[in-house]
């Protein structure tokens, strides 16, 4: 299988603070892939640097082949992707986000195709801001998708989103990748990267502590759930009895 | 083009329905026009004095539009943008953000134009408005008081750490730029020492220059005028090229 997105020994500090440590990972075609880790562990960090978004102190990175910094615009023809934080106009409506997403790209997929099939097409006259939870995350997978990427970012994609509209997002992101797309995503719940991911590298201040698949995560710990694995190779769960 | 195009029809309609642009940067111009009109008539600017007072206070209500949209327009948005992340959305896609930046700029200088328009077809049609100087001057230094305006403006917004601090200078600039540099309050009834205080303000020498196309004035002080915008725009986005924040 192809790589889609290679790492080799990324490194980024802010001031004094390491914030990803010499990190090296690669991510196949078709594949979903989890980076895991407590807040400020060094996820987002770690998709700005390979976005481009911020620079690397040293290291390689190549997604598609390409050098996000130096092929910038030919890069970004083929990839989606979803940041943390809301990034749309304040009075801007669903159609109209869609409508200017699209006019960015050259081969855009038509945004009201995407949106029927997410079923949010009745939306698009309502201003963004007006939707609920989980029909603005699934609006932002629809603006991820309209490049017709070959790769999507997904920065914390159900945070703050009820059980079942949890449920709605993966299934959307499990259709996805039967069709083909490869899918970087960070996630806080461990049951949405069991039930999705592949391939996890669960990062420690800055540092890979694990990367594998959930099974070897459980196999290599010394527990019988991936939750409990999880905070066994982040140290939470030692930090927490001490506090008790 | 097309994504230009798209663009900015987004962002005017998204501008429309925030409203304040349209009140402060077409519908408070000619307020203000109607205000003297009604108050001034077509009396002579003074005695002797071959143009109306009106004719004398156009160049200067021509340029509350640009006041509006350069030094509170176009701070608010660009930090606005900045701070919803937006601009930095943009770079995560094939097209720069600095694309949304210069679609702003379009906008705001639609505004301006539209509100010149607006303002001579009012002028002429009900005070009986005659433009005396040179269209071509007019036109030169109108968009020389746009690039400078809207260089003060950049720099607020590229530089601003955040919206609150950006709408504070914004105020700062346009409201006494607004009140004494002439654009409203007509700088020959000022006494002579708010006039010394207004010629600090960098609006007032683009209103001088204005004022001295449209009624074919010609005086010393306008090379001056003229170096002292340019060097503002120069100024201003130099400090923007260098030190704008896109996040």
């Amino acid at each position: 299988m192809q790589e889609v997105i290679k790492i080799e020994q990324l490194t980024k500090s802010y001031g004094r603070l390491l914030a990803v440590d010499n990190l090296s990972l690669s991510v196949k075609s078709g594949t979903v892939f989890g980076l895991l880790g407590a807040n400020g562990a060094g996820k987002s960090t770690t998709i700005e640097c390979i976005l481009g978004t911020k620079k690397a102190d040293g290291g390689q990175i190549s997604v598609l082949g390409m050098n996000p910094h130096t092929n910038r615009k030919s890069l970004f023809e083929k990839v989606g992707v979803q940041f943390q934080e809301t990034n749309y106009q304040e009075q801007i409506t669903v159609g109209e986000l869609c409508e200017v997403t699209a006019c960015l790209y050259r081969n855009a997929v038509n945004p009201s195709d995407l949106l029927t099939r997410f079923g949010i097409a009745d939306k698009q006259k309502s201003p963004v801001k007006d939707l609920s939870g989980g029909q603005r995350q699934r609006l932002f997978i629809v603006l991820a998708l309209i490049p017709n990427p070959e790769v999507v970012f997904l920065d914390e994609l159900t945070t703050g989103l009820d059980a079942r509209a949890r449920r709605e997002v993966w299934q959307i992101l499990s259709d996805l990748k039967e069709k083909g797309l490869t899918i970087f995503l960070t996630s806080h719940f461990m049951d949405e990267v069991e039930a999705l991911c592949d391939q996890i590298c669960i990062l420690k201040q800055g540092k890979m502590v694990f990367y594998g698949t959930v099974s070897e995560a459980i196999k290599n710990s010394s527990c019988d759930r991936f939750e409990d694995a999880y905070l066994w190779y982040t140290d939470e769960e030692g930090k927490n009895s001490e506090n008790f | 083009m097309k994504t230009f195009r798209t663009m900015l029809k987004t962002e005017l309609k998204l501008s429309l329905r925030g409203m304040d642009m349209f009140i402060f940067a077409i519908c408070v111009p000619l307020v203000v026009l109607i205000i003297l009109g009604v108050i001034y008539g077509s009396k002579p600017a003074f005695d002797g004095a071959d143009y109306t007072f009106l004719e004398q206070s156009f160049g200067a209500l021509a340029t509350i539009s640009i006041c509006a949209g350069g030094v509170m327009g176009l701070p608010l948005v660009v930090s606005d943008y900045r701070s919803r992340h937006i601009l930095k959305r943009y770079k995560v896609t094939p097209v720069s953000p600095s694309m949304i930046l210069f679609v702003q700029v379009a906008i705001y200088t639609l505004y301006a134009v539209l509100s010149l328009i607006l303002l001579y077809l009012a002028a002429t049609v009900f005070f009986g408005f005659q433009f005396h100087g040179s269209f071509i001057s007019f036109l030169g230094g109108y968009l020389l008081v746009i690039v400078s305006m809207f260089s003060i403006g950049m720099m607020v917004g590229g530089i601003a750490p955040n919206t609150k601090i950006a709408g504070v200078i914004a105020s700062v600039l346009y409201f006494p730029m607004l009140i004494f540099s002439g654009a409203t309050l007509p700088y020959e009834v000022m006494p002579a020492a708010l006039q010394k205080v207004a010629d600090i303000l960098p609006l007032t020498q683009g209103i001088k220059l204005l004022k001295a196309a449209s009624l074919g004035l010609h005086e010393e002080s306008q090379a001056i005028s003229v170096m002292i915008m340019f060097a503002i725009a120069v100024i201003c986005t130099g400090i923007s090229l260098k030190f704008f924040k896109w996040e």
